[in-house]
């Protein structure tokens, strides 16, 4: 049996945070892509399913020099120290219900096979799983929506983006029939990169050099000299990673160009963000 | 031989090790993990070939084109529509949940006739009949005057048969809810003429200066005022958001200046000043005022230089100077109105006054400027039919100028003013400043027939609902609107069969002037809506039907226009928010929650933040510095002179001291637990202010105050 | 002297006696004992293994029964029915749609089994209600495409040789999960003989093990 393709992909996302408005269309186009349920209050946020979560963070000054932005949250995918795939989650799931697939980077589940420890939701530094308190349940009809690509959890599970794993499938499946051995850029996106109507995001594979991920992105082969563990850091200026320097080396990544919102993705203490803020990747120390 | 304990011991320790060592443990474990992993009550979708179907979303005036992802006959999930002319494959939340709409627990499954406080289920024929009855009734009356219609808007061939229906009947009185497309409308006619419409080149214009535009909150095409902000971002071009409040755009713009509330017209003519006073204007543009400048510079030297408007607006003199310079140096700048979405309650002097900046910097159909154009006509009607009671009725006075001010006439008159009122696809005991006032309205009209898919606040009032497709069952034409730069009709398509027992609105509509026979039914000769659509949009139905959108025009429109500020230079008065007390409550458009038409869907409540609704409360924002002894999350009471609320509070430093805001579309009330019976409707806090000289209602906000409770 | 002891010589003397005579018996009741244990190890193994399989699964009929051998021999392959479509997902057992390709001469009903088709479904437009041996449960995700196309194996690997049969063998349902006895094989302690004896995830992942070198991720066959 030959192997369809030998060439480890490594999905990304990069979302440019100028450009992001906080609509919201990611947060319901996942939603419904996903078999998302909904419930009576879905105010309190602890208990509320979102994959993808829009966060606003201000800048903390006050009136009128108090500012905005949007972040979207989906699952950062982490590849954890050195990139090795020992993601936060992963390490830590007792029931093997989730894994790292080296063939994608993305961090796959089994949700049949969650018996709902929660391990993995206290291990995730992103808060990016959700634990099914209830069993979902859609108004009279409403089922015939759900989609088929996508199994409808149970209560007592944990869930988490895919970075719509099935969109791969099907590109693949396609690739297959046609007789092609790799799939196009454009033949696997995220539902919420299609849906952002602004064009904030960006989805694509972070090993291709001809994506355009990688090349807003610019990965740092290289790891950080600073810390072993960080693998890929950004060699574009206004892109960064979430908590960083914790080394869970995520592959979701945010463009801005506002220096506060860049400082906003990690906790420094004094003095430590003006030493860091412009070192960008191992080789601005070349 | 005798059995004894051991014998017994022997016998289930044999049992026990013979079940163990045979297959049924193992198995047993392996079906019971498989059944506790596969309930039953977890819903299994059902697998098949997978199609798309293009279409167009009508949820909101932005006219965007879907792709329908089905499963066999099954609608899965709605997208944006790669290659369509004005979203280009983007969608906003509300068309992606569009699905939710059509399994909504609030759907109206089948007529229904007011039967006490309850509706019971009548047929379609009966329905019919027993609205034509009372129709038939206020003709013989010699009285057709006195029925009364509002729609949600005035575009397309559904709203086109139903303005015929009111002229073959003989009545004026039918109305829309104010739109931006009606604002745009207004504005335009009182600056350049009747018949035209205002449109803003978003996607080239170098300078933005918006007046509390929410253009990535709703404004317009939202889908398209989403790109066009990422293309100025991309194009480096610049965005001034001048509002109260840290709204989104106010957030993403260059520069957010924050203005007192409802001073925006004093802030617009106060850059005017500046523009006159140091000669920025285009000399060339001025040549076409009517009647010339003078008599507004005059004014505007004396009452809305800067020096006096600084104090009024709270944006500083120099400041003022500043942007209005900006402004008119700009190579491509433009200046937008419509405050929040730009429906809803607007002063006419603010749109005039903004509108008056494009017309100084003469930036009037040149590109990334204004558009003035025609409205978009592509409808060709047979001639109507009328007998002697129509064209007599059609003579008498309208009973109001606006929707506000017929109910406000229904409301102070002891004899029935409306005899019978349709409502079709708008929620006015919602939607309308004083809704209390508007459901009393409506209480005393004695028929009230509503056209409406959803139970939602004026259907609960309606003596006969009946019930219509939402947009993924029905076939519709959706011309563009709402200040786009190009005029595009798409075609909304039955992408699923109707779930219900409904019909098609325009359908409905001919079964009704069928049913009253004579002229009017003549004047509806077509068998379906189907084959009216067909018949009345000869121009456009190959490429409707086939591509699924018709372009009517795009690019710059040309030709001079004229411009008439007389309006301006007669000095309108400035609305004042009603009340006296010393803060401002003011509404908050959120992308996230649609304030006007239909209610928001399941999913788009879910998105919305616990800073705006927490619980069943609407969560209020207001500066710290404002909110003296209130607590952040706390609870607090929130007090108009319209009525009271109970509301928790959000310290927000994104908010102008001063004034507190509330935003727009909670507080429904009817049967739908995801999304009625949360927070508070604002237009329950506010009453209507109606504007002299243009009657609009023109409420920007009103006096409140708040107090922990 | 302990409590105890004191109870025994003071308290009921029926309970020391039994022990006594316990003691003396000892060996013939351990006989006993043995002789009970077996009998009733060999009757709870013999009907665990024999008896328990026939409780556990209730046989249901397809509607009718199906001849594979004929098919294949007018249609041709597999795929001729059971075909990628597309855009590379497969269609599984083929709709009314597609068998009305073929049967539309009429008459139809040469055999019994065909006459019934023609009656209960394609006057009435109704799909058959096949039972589906493979059904996985929903959290299964399995490309057929990806095994047949890119990894060029057969359907018998996986199938059997369920296209030689002249007739559709009984459906056993398994009473607790629902699912078809073909599932976890014929064979109750699960040992297979052929590849195609058991359909499990165990059977899955030792096969990609054996042929890519990995059993796989979570998403690879799950959704």
């Amino acid at each position: 049996m030959k192997q369809e393709n030998n060439k480890a992909h490594k999905f990304g996302m990069v979302i440019d945070l100028d450009k992001c408005t906080g609509c919201g269309s990611c947060m319901v186009s996942c939603m419904s892509e996903n078999n998302v349920p909904f419930k009576e209050d879905e105010s309190n946020k602890k208990d509320s399913i979102t994959w993808m979560r829009v966060y606003k963070i201000t800048n903390g000054k006050s009136f009128p020099d108090t500012e905005i932005v949007y972040l979207p949250r989906p699952c950062q995918h982490c590849g954890g120290k050195g990139d090795h795939g020992h993601s936060p989650c992963v390490s830590v799931c007792p029931a093997t219900a989730t894994d790292y697939g080296y063939d994608t980077g993305i961090v796959s589940q089994i949700y049949t096979r969650c018996f709902g420890c929660r391990y993995c939701m206290g291990a995730c530094p992103y808060h990016a799983r959700y634990f099914n308190w209830w069993d979902p349940k859609w108004p009279e009809g409403m089922e015939n929506y759900l989609s088929p690509n996508v199994s409808p959890r149970m209560r007592g599970v944990v869930e988490k983006c895919s970075f719509c794993y099935h969109r791969y499938q099907a590109a693949r499946d396609k690739a297959y029939v046609d007789g092609r051995d790799d799939i196009e850029e454009q033949e696997y996106q995220t539902a919420c990169t299609t849906a952002c109507p602004a064009g904030a995001i960006v989805f694509g594979d972070l090993n291709n050099p001809a994506h355009a991920v990688h090349q807003i992105v610019k990965p740092d082969p290289h790891p950080d000299p600073r810390n072993k563990h960080i693998v890929g850091k950004s060699r574009n200026p206004n892109v960064f990673r979430l908590l960083e320097r914790l080394g869970t080396n995520p592959k979701v990544y945010y463009l801005s160009e506002r220096e506060w919102v860049r400082k906003a993705g990690d906790n420094y203490l004094e003095g430590e963000w003006d030493e860091i803020k412009n070192h960008h990747g191992s080789s601005s120390h070349d | 031989m005798k059995v004894d304990r051991r014998s017994f011991l022997g016998l289930g320790l044999g049992a026990v090790a013979g079940i163990a060592v045979s297959p049924v443990g193992i198995k047993l474990t392996d079906d019971s993990s498989i059944w506790t992993q596969n309930w039953p009550w977890t819903p299994v979708p059902v697998d098949g070939e997978v199609s798309y179907e293009s279409s167009v979303c009508s949820l909101c005036p932005g006219s965007c084109g879907i792709s329908v992802r089905k499963i066999g006959d099954r609608p899965v999930k709605i997208e944006g529509l790669a290659g369509h002319p004005i979203n280009d494959g983007g969608a906003c939340l509300h068309g992606i949940a569009g699905l939710q709409y059509l399994y909504d627990p609030s759907r109206v499954k089948t007529p229904l006739k007011k039967n006490g406080n309850t509706f019971e289920a009548i047929s379609w024929e009966d329905a019919i009949s027993l609205v034509a009855a009372k129709l038939a009734d206020i003709r013989n009356s010699n009285a057709p005057e006195r029925l009364a219609g509002i729609m949600d808007k005035d575009l397309g061939s559904v709203s086109a048969l139903f303005k015929r229906f009111f002229n073959t009947f003989g009545s004026p009185n039918i109305y829309t809810l104010p739109t931006l497309e009606s604002n745009l409308q207004a504005t335009a006619a009182t600056v350049h003429g009747k018949g035209q419409t205002i449109a803003f080149d978003l996607e080239n214009a170098d300078f933005v200066l918006s007046f509390g535009a929410g253009l990535i909150e709703g404004w317009g095409s939202p889908v398209n005022g989403f790109k066009a902000n990422a293309s100025r971002k991309e194009r480096h071009a610049k965005l001034y958001q001048i509002e109260p409040r840290l709204s989104n755009t106010a957030a993403n713009a260059d520069k957010w200046i924050p203005v007192k509330p409802g001073t925006e017209a004093d802030l617009a003519l106060a850059m005017c000043a500046v523009i006159l006073k140091k000669k920025l204007f285009d000399s060339k543009a001025v040549a076409n005022f009517k009647g010339g400048v003078n008599k507004l510079n005059a004014l505007l030297q004396k009452t809305y230089a800067p020096s006096k408007m600084a104090e009024t607006t709270g944006v500083k003199s120099s400041d003022i100077d500043t942007i209005a310079t900006l402004f008119a140096k700009a190579k491509m700048p433009v200046a937008v109105f419509g405050k929040g979405r730009g429906d809803g309650a607007q002063s006419l002097k603010e749109l005039v006054a903004v509108h008056t900046l494009n017309c100084l910097v003469g930036n009037i159909n040149k590109k990334g400027g204004a558009f003035v154009q025609p409205e978009t006509a592509y409808l060709e009607f047979p001639a109507e039919s009328m007998d002697s009671i129509a064209t007599d009725g059609l003579t008498k006075a309208k009973a109001g100028r606006y929707a506000h001010q017929v109910f406000e006439k229904i409301n102070a008159a002891s004899q029935p003013v409306v005899e019978a009122l349709f409502v079709y696809n708008a929620n006015p005991c919602y939607t309308l400043h004083g809704a209390d006032n508007i459901k009393k309205a409506l209480g005393k009209i004695p028929f009230v027939v509503s056209f409406s898919s959803f139970l939602d606040e004026t259907a609960k009032q309606a003596d006969i609902i009946l019930p219509i497709h939402t947009f993924v069952e029905r076939l519709e034409d959706v011309p563009s609107c709402a200040g786009l730069a190009k005029s595009v009709v798409g075609l909304t398509k039955p992408v699923s069969p109707p779930i219900f027992d409904t019909k098609n609105p325009g359908d409905a509509i001919i079964l009704i002037a069928k049913a009253l026979e004579g002229d009017i039914a003549q004047s509806f000769e077509w068998d379906s809506y189907d084959d009216c659509l067909e018949s009345v949009t000869p121009g456009i139905w190959d490429d409707l039907s086939e591509e699924g959108v018709a372009v009517i025009s795009e690019g710059i429109p040309t030709g001079s226009v004229a411009v008439n500020v007389s309006f301006l230079a007669d000095n309108p008065a400035t609305v004042q928010a009603q009340g006296d007390d010393s803060l401002t409550l003011i509404p908050i458009d959120n992308m996230r929650l649609p304030s006007a038409g239909t209610a928001a869907s399941p999913f788009a409540v879910k998105t919305v933040s616990d800073t705006i609704l927490k619980g069943t409360d609407s969560v209020v924002e207001i500066n710290p510095l404002t909110a003296r002894g209130l607590e952040d999350r706390g609870y607090a009471t929130l007090t108009t002179p319209m009525g009271t609320a109970r509301v928790r509070v959000n310290l927000n430093e994104g908010m102008m001291p001063g004034v507190i805001g509330m935003v727009e579309g909670l507080g429904h009330d009817f049967d739908n637990k995801y999304v009625s019976n949360k927070g508070t409707n604002i237009n329950d806090l506010i009453g209507p202010v109606i504007e002299s000289g243009s009657g609009l209602d023109a409420a920007f906000g009103i006096k409140a105050k708040i107090s922990k409770a | 002297m302990s409590e105890i002891e004191n109870k025994t010589e003071n308290g009921s003397t029926e309970s020391a006696g039994e022990r006594t005579a316990g003691d003396t018996k000892d060996d013939k009741g351990l006989g006993l004992g043995v002789i009970f244990f077996i009998v009733a190890f060999v009757v709870c193994f013999l009907s665990g293994t024999l008896l328990f399989p026939k409780l556990l699964y209730s046989k249901r009929e397809q509607p009718f029964n199906f001849d594979h051998k004929l098919h294949v021999g007018e249609a041709g392959d597999c795929d001729s029915c059971h075909y990628l479509r597309e855009d590379g997902s497969f269609v599984g057992i083929p709709k009314l749609a597609t068998c009305l390709d073929c049967h539309s001469e009429e008459p139809m009903g040469e055999t019994e089994d065909e006459a019934i088709f023609a009656e209960e479904y394609v006057s009435k437009e109704k799909e058959v209600p096949w039972f589906i041996y493979s059904r996985q449960p929903d959290c299964v995700f399995f490309s057929h495409a990806a095994h047949t196309q890119s990894g060029g194996m057969d359907c018998v690997t996986c199938h059997g040789p369920i296209g030689e049969s002249t007739s559709s063998k009984p459906y056993q349902e398994n009473r607790i999960t629902g699912y078809s006895r073909d599932i976890w094989g014929e064979n109750i302690w699960g040992f297979k003989k052929n590849s195609w004896d058991r359909m499990k995830m165990d059977d899955c992942a030792e096969c990609h093990k054996q042929e890519t070198g990995h059993q796989g991720y979570c998403f690879q066959c799950h959704k």
